[in-house]
Parts: C-alpha cells; sequence; structure tokens
C-alpha cells in the first residue's frame, strides 16, 4: 500500500516505522526537520520537509497516488482540513484522521472521516487500567 | 438575526464594527487568543467572548443553534472550515462564510458546503480585472443554488456581437441579457436592441457558459 502520513510526531514516526517494515510505501510529511529524527536510521520510507496542508507538498509527496493518508499533526483543524482535501480533492481512498477532541472526532466520523480521538482512547486505558491491576507493569 | 463571528484579527474587528452599525442584530465575536479577545471587549464590550469557534461545546455556549450565520474570519483555512462545518452539520446554522488565505481551498470549501468563501486574493483580483483588457466577462456575483452568475461584460470592436441585435446573437441557453449601458446610458433591452462595441452589458448566465459569452463579446477565447 501506498500511504501518506502527515505529522513525523512519536505517532506519526512510529505506524511510518511499522508500515515501512511491513513493505508498505511511505512518505512522512512534517514542517520542522528535527521530526524526522524520531524515525530510525534504517527507515525505507521517504521524508519530506513542508506541510501536508501545502498543495506544492502533496503534489511533490504524490498524493494523487496514494492508496491511503493518515492525519497526525498536533492540530484537529490542521488534520481535519487535509483529510477532506485528501479525500475530496485528492481522491485518496483511506482517511484516517486523528481528533483529539472528542466532539470533534464524532462529528466529523458523520461526516465520512475515519477519525479516532486519542483523549477518549487514553480516557479510558485509564479509566480500565484502575479495574485490572493485573497489567500494572505495561505502559500504552 | 444572530450572526457569530470567529476570528477577531483584522478582518474579524472591521466586520464587528461594520456590524455594530447595523440595528436589530445580535452578534457574537469569538477570539481564541485571550489577550487580544479582552482588547475587543475593552472597545466592542459584551459582544466579544473569549474561545475557540471551532470547538462544539463553545458553540452551544454561545448559543450557535440559534445563530442564522457564521461567518469564520481567522487567519487559519483549517480553523475557518471546522468552524463552518460544525456550525452547519451540529447546530444547522442556515449560511457560513468562510475566509481562506489559500486560495486553492476554495473549492474544497465549496465542496463541503460552506455558503460563501472570501479571500484576500479574490478580492483583488474583482477590482483590478474591470481593467485589465483580457479580463472582459467579470463575474459580479453567483445566485446561490440555480447555478447562474451575473456577469458584466465589455463588447469589443469586431466581436461576433458587435452591432448585431439581441435576438440574433446565438448566446448560450438559458442566457439572459439584462442591461445594457451604451453612449446614451443604461436600457433595459429587447430583441431589437443592437449592441455596439464599448456597450457595457450586465447579463445572467449559467456558470458554464463564460467562455461561450467571452467569445461572443470578444471574438476570441480566454487568453491563457
Amino acid at each position: 500500500m501506498n500511504v501518506v502520513i502527515m505529522g513525523c510526531g512519536r505517532v506519526g514516526s512510529s505506524v511510518a516505522t511499522r508500515l515501512a517494515e511491513e513493505g508498505h510505501t511511505v512518505s512522512i510529511v512534517d514542517t520542522d526537520a528535527f521530526a524526522f529524527s524520531r524515525l530510525p536510521s534504517q527507515f525505507k520510507g521517504r521524508r519530506f520537509l513542508g506541510s501536508g496542508n501545502d498543495h506544492r507538498t502533496l503534489e511533490a509527496v504524490g498524493i494523487r497516488e496514494a492508496d491511503a493518508f493518515i492525519a497526525l499533526a498536533s492540530g484537529d483543524n490542521r488534520n481535519i482540513l487535509a483529510s477532506q482535501r485528501a479525500k475530496h480533492i485528492f481522491g485518496v481512498k483511506t482517511v484516517v484522521t486523528r481528533v483529539k477532541d472528542p466532539q470533534r472526532s464524532e462529528l466529523f466520523a458523520q461526516l465520512g472521516l475515519q477519525t479516532f480521538s486519542p483523549t477518549t482512547i487514553g480516557a479510558d486505558l485509564a479509566h480500565d487500567a484502575l479495574f485490572n491491576t493485573a497489567d500494572s507493569g505495561s505502559e500504552a | 438575526m444572530y450572526i457569530i463571528v470567529v476570528g477577531g484579527g483584522i478582518v474579524g474587528y472591521g466586520i464587528a464594527l461594520e456590524l455594530q452599525m447595523l440595528p436589530g442584530h445580535e452578534v457574537t465575536i469569538v477570539e481564541r487568543e485571550d489577550r487580544r479577545a479582552r482588547e475587543l471587549r475593552d472597545e466592542l464590550g459584551e459582544m466579544v467572548v473569549h474561545g475557540d469557534g471551532s470547538e462544539v461545546a463553545f458553540l452551544e455556549q454561545i448559543g450557535a443553534a440559534r445563530a442564522d450565520l457564521l461567518i469564520a474570519v481567522t487567519a487559519d483555512d483549517g480553523a475557518n472550515l471546522v468552524a463552518c462545518q460544525v456550525a452547519k452539520h451540529r447546530f444547522n446554522v442556515a449560511r457560513t462564510i468562510a475566509r481562506v488565505s489559500d486560495p486553492r481551498n476554495a473549492e474544497l470549501f465549496h465542496l463541503l458546503g460552506i455558503d460563501s468563501t472570501i479571500s484576500a486574493a479574490q478580492a483583488v483580483m474583482a477590482q483590478i480585472e474591470t481593467t485589465l483588457p483580457e479580463h472582459t466577462v467579470v463575474p459580479l456575483m453567483s445566485l446561490e443554488g440555480s447555478g447562474l452568475t451575473v456577469v458584466d461584460l465589455h463588447l469589443q470592436d469586431g466581436a461576433p456581437a458587435d452591432g448585431v441585435a439581441i435576438r440574433d446573437i446565438r448566446m448560450p441557453p438559458s442566457a439572459l441579457i439584462s442591461l445594457v449601458v451604451g453612449a446614451d446610458g443604461p436600457i433595459v433591452p429587447d430583441g431589437n436592441t443592437v449592441l455596439h462595441s464599448g456597450d457595457e452589458v450586465i447579463a445572467v448566465i449559467p456558470l458554464d457558459a463564460e467562455e461561450s459569452m467571452r467569445e461572443l463579446i470578444t471574438g476570441r477565447p480566454a487568453a491563457g
């Protein structure tokens, strides 16, 4: 699969590394060159310095040929904008969007984006961990 | 009407000042930065609220459900899009207007149901288009939902429509010439009205007929 990832933070770099190891074609975009240092030295994907909301960067990345787009930038609105553009303008089939605000996450899921909220997931984990102390050594 | 303006920068502030002059409307200005919000509040008073206009809970709090219009004019295209979409889909706000800093986003915003977009680039182009010789079809306004647009045409010397009566001009279907401003001033034309080079013509045309109208009044397709 040809995957474009926006945002090379902790989550972005991890999922990029994993997808590349699984043999997928990975392109990762970040506005901060330092962010790429989170990737392992043997990372086989392509790194692009630029904004995932900038048309020129997206063209350079080859967004039109991508099978999937994952928006993992720090801002919810930026992720939502980039995801809808990938889906509706560039015709990317699978678009996954991180939206920290649970209410916004829910609304844009209704509007057709495949969203997930780390806030909801984190709260669920923290809550459940209280009642499941057998697992206490591990960290998500 | 209840109007929510998201973004208290130069644009939002300007809109607030204009709206304040219109009696009978309730206006709320949303500014995310605390300091800027306080600054605006000192000048504009109660109408200014501090918060994030793209947040569902916040919009609910300021009564988005009874808003008739939301105008999002922050410098961040993403925030403007999300504010409008939340307003439209969560609170059924009838009309949403977004500012776009990147003019290429306008297409996406329209596709996603934002009623109008405004960009500085578009606004400046609309102003200079009338003075550029290659811009002989100037869009004045689009008629929402009808697929029609009102254009201003400058008839060129020797064009196919020059010296021809309106009934004999092969116009695109459902195009309508509404007003002709000639040497003798404005007239409401009929089929017998003959157009002359130098005339300014206001016409209602289908959105996709701009090119054929351009050829009729200039005799050449668009430059570039």
